[in-house]
């Protein structure tokens, strides 16, 4: 009963002049930053901190979460139409919407990325409202043994990112993983291939990584292939319209990773950027065309799209229920919780319900605001291509650089990212794909130090793994994705034996 | 006209990256600063001594969002709004090695007394940890600000009631119990735990302790992998009003003001005689003009004095704790000292 009268207030926060005006300025603002190639929610709540000053605490609350989750949906833009991931959580948007946007289909990718954010973004609101106050036990249900099973589970999929030669991949994942471990190591402070060089003490952001080897190596192919007048030629933004098979092929990813994104995006340090890999590396691995994945799959497009957006909600649940900040971004809208003198808690609910519910039923009413705003954008957005491509090419390189400046304020990274770059664009010489790198060094570096957290805690018994329920369910399905391909090869391959055999 | 409408759309797109990218390195209130109503008797007090002359920037050696970053901007903030220092402030951010970037960059200006950055333990504990050439001695202490310290946190059901208790498990079987801290090994959580186990006679090489960088420390805490978490006082507050946690002790010297604070005993009235305190303050270039050091202790002093920051102090949790230049040069002579042979103790000294 409590709970509904919660809810009840909260509807009438999200519905007030106030509140509606709020979120529209929230969402507005940070889809707009979103947009921007390199810059994201941390940077968009960052810049409206101080806005905030003297506003009532629900208002302005209302209004940074739009900020924050109206980045996620805008992120996908500058990944669509440029390969430039304007969030971390976006990078596996790019991988099937960069290719459709190169076909002529730029307003389609666009109208499918915006429909499964705007999915991902309800469904997981509407799971938020049933049962935020059961989620919170879920979000500390998972301990250092689950989160490795976590992240080995999403490794064992890698296989699925590889082209062509699974050997390139692995390979390229090997690198990922070489690089996950520059930096200070977390468990004993010992310095890792820094060579004393302090810009290297923290590691290696994500972003300056994912625009390296994205944006950057695009930025290469295309200067290089600047007489192939048939890329050129290809200025079409293509009908926004999707046709009834269109709907048909996204609407099962869209449900299905609304789920698994908001899940993952409960689990503090999971968050929006690890749930839109794993959905994407699962819905190819269940896909029945998984050949057209990387090369403008809907489906491809629409289940990071669904996942990023529904783990953003999904990272209220831990902020909200325990003021536990699960990622970099929701760390700082903590700090903008605590400026204006709410303390995010156990107690929020039945202390502050009107912030509590109040932030979340404006999260629906801001998922609307979103869809409007940006579906009848999306013909102007997508003019973007129409840009002479010189003048296109130098712009891509100047937001990477702004981009990944605004992260660290340190031109060391900059050169980090011309690295980067070349890196990409060699590895793309030698077709070795990008995503496995991407996915080891994101995985790689949480696996690695959950792992020796377990060892720790259980004096270097490896039942530690096995004893935990949730991590042994997980090993298992980790088992089991990594076996079944090999066990449906060998099938296949007797099969078509014995079909050689009888044919003889 | 299409051509128009992309060339506008991209205009207001460059506009606003150069917006933003600047906006959140500068302090955004420095616009509105030159309100001239106050303090035109605190100007003249000091008239024939130093004065800055141009904007006056402090670093928060990490990223935006962090404790050096808030202390930063909220003192930045106050001193403009209450007009005890009239030069505007600007707040700039500058991640990278735990703060060594920062400090490399900031012992260049040798000198300079408008290069400010705020700072805390880990201005001791990196360089001693060899992460950092810079340390404290390197650079000019200006004034300490705020203290804050550390909690030693179980869950509710644990079956420690009190820190004796659970060190005496400790010293008994080290091997049994976890302790789980946000940041890694030699430093601030690790160290203030350490500090004070010490104390009590637990063996510090022996202490288990799980470091938990991405979010999850309290999450382990609460779903029982591990055993304590060791923390900041005002971390604690939210769960311990819930009853997920109890708080065995902190690291202050007497009991803190504040409803659910006053409840958790220090380590002293159990016995223990040992603190950690986690202060905040602002350091400058190194070979800063006395005069120059001589405005900032007195503008700091009327900053911790001021009710506008009394009232951010009761915002954060934060505890006032003022020391001028040279109260503040020999208490951090002494603090790393001693934790310097704890670190030796432990192994970890470079």
């Amino acid at each position: 009963m409590d709970a509904l009268q919660g809810i009840m207030t909260g509807i009438q926060v999200a519905l007030s002049v106030e509140g509606i005006l709020f979120v529209l300025m929230g969402v507005f603002v940070g889809t707009f930053i979103g947009m921007l190639p390199g810059l994201g929610p941390i940077s968009a709540i960052a810049i409206m901190i101080p806005i905030t000053y003297g506003m009532a605490p629900t208002i302005a609350l209302v209004m940074m979460a739009g900020v924050y989750y109206g980045a996620v949906f805008g992120g996908s833009t500058s990944s669509i139409l440029l390969n430039a991931p304007g969030i971390s959580g976006t990078v596996a948007s790019s991988f099937d919407g960069y290719p459709m946007a190169q076909q002529g289909k730029a307003g389609k990718a666009l109208a499918v990325a915006a429909i499964s954010s705007f999915a991902g973004g309800t469904v997981s609101v509407v799971l938020l409202m049933l049962f935020a106050p059961v989620l919170a036990s879920v979000a500390v249900s998972f301990g250092p043994p689950a989160y490795f099973a976590l992240m080995l589970m999403g490794l064992t999929l890698i296989s699925s990112l590889s082209e062509c030669s699974t050997i390139k991949a692995l390979i390229s994942a090997t690198i990922g993983f070489m690089v996950a471990t520059i930096g200070l190591d977390g468990q004993t402070g010992t310095q890792r291939f820094t060579f004393g060089n302090p810009n290297l003490f923290e590691g290696i952001d994500f972003l300056v990584i994912a625009l390296g080897l994205f944006a950057l190596t695009e930025v290469c192919t295309l200067i290089l292939n600047r007489k192939d007048q048939s890329l050129s030629q290809n200025k079409s933004i293509g009908s926004l319209k999707l046709s009834k098979s269109d709907v048909k092929e996204m609407s099962g990813p869209m449900s299905r990773h609304s789920f698994l994104g908001f899940i993952l995006g409960i689990l503090p340090g999971a968050g929006a950027t690890i749930a839109s890999f794993i959905s994407y590396v699962t819905e190819k691995r269940i896909s029945k065309k998984s050949h057209q994945f990387g090369k403008g799959s809907i489906k491809g497009l629409a289940a990071p799209e669904a996942s990023n957006n529904a783990a953003t909600s999904g990272a209220f649940v831990p902020l909200l229920s325990l003021g536990i900040p699960g990622s970099g971004t929701t760390a700082v809208m903590l700090g903008a919780f605590m400026v204006l003198g709410v303390q995010p808690g156990p107690l929020l609910m039945s202390d502050q319900p009107e912030i509590f519910w109040g932030i979340i039923a404006s999260m629906y009413i801001g998922n609307i605001f979103l869809l409007i705003i940006n579906l009848p954008l999306i013909p102007y957005i997508a003019r973007i291509l129409r840009i002479p491509r010189p003048l296109l090419i130098s712009l891509v390189i100047m937001f990477s650089l702004i981009g990944v400046y605004s992260i660290s304020f340190n031109p060391f990274d900059l050169y980090l990212l011309l690295i980067c770059g070349v890196l990409g664009f060699v590895m793309r010489l030698f077709s070795f794909p990008a995503p496995p790198l991407i996915l080891a060094f994101i995985l790689g570096g949480m696996m690695e130090q959950s792992f020796r957290q377990s060892l720790t805690i259980s004096n270097g018994n490896l039942m530690i793994f096995i004893e935990n329920p949730i991590s042994l369910a997980l090993l298992i399905v980790a088992l089991l994705s990594f076996l079944v391909p090999i066990i449906k090869y060998f099938i296949s391959r007797k099969s078509e034996d014995s079909n050689e055999t009888t044919s003889l | 006209m299409k051509k128009v409408f992309t060339f506008f759309a991209f205009m207001l797109l460059m506009f606003f990256v150069v917006a933003c990218s600047g906006d959140s390195s500068e302090n955004p209130d420095t616009s509105e600063t030159t309100d001239s109503d106050s303090t035109e008797d605190s100007g003249s007090e000091i008239s024939d001594s130093w004065q800055p002359e141009q904007t006056i920037e402090f670093v928060a050696p990490a990223g935006a969002g962090g404790g050096w970053d808030t202390t930063a901007r909220m003192a930045a903030q106050v001193f403009n709004e209450t007009g005890i220092i009239e030069q505007d402030i600007g707040v700039e951010n500058q991640p990278g090695g735990g703060g060594a970037v920062a400090w490399a960059d900031i012992h260049k200006q040798d000198g300079s007394p408008y290069n400010l950055f705020v700072s805390s333990p880990p201005l001791l504990l990196v360089p001693l940890n060899g992460q950092s050439e810079f340390g404290h001695e390197d650079f000019t202490p200006l004034s300490n600000i705020i203290a804050d310290y550390g909690a030693f946190a179980v869950r509710a059901d644990a079956p420690w009631d009190d820190l004796n208790d659970l060190f005496e498990d400790m010293k008994e079987d080290p091997s049994s119990i976890s302790v789980v801290g946000a940041s890694s090994p030699g430093s601030m959580d690790h160290i203030q735990f350490v500090k004070i186990a010490k104390a009590a006679g637990v063996d510090p090489t022996k202490i288990k302790y799980v470091s938990d960088q991405d979010g999850g420390a309290l999450t382990s805490l609460l779903n029982g992998s591990v055993d304590v978490y060791s923390t900041g006082v005002a971390e604690t507050v939210e769960q311990v009003k819930a009853g997920e946690i109890k708080v065995l002790g902190i690291t202050a010297e007497e009991r803190l003001e504040g409803e659910v604070l006053s409840t958790f005993p220090t380590a002293i009235e159990q016995g223990i005689d040992e603190t950690f305190v986690n202060w905040r303050g602002f350091f400058g270039p190194p070979n800063m003009d006395p005069e120059a050091v001589n405005y900032y202790e007195q503008k700091f002093k009327e900053l911790s004095d001021s009710e506008e920051f009394a009232e951010i102090r009761a915002n954060y949790g934060w505890d006032e704790q003022y020391m001028n230049s040279e109260e503040y040069k020999k208490f951090l002579d002494e603090e790393k000292e001693s934790i310097a042979s704890l670190l030796e103790e432990l192994g970890l000294s470079e």
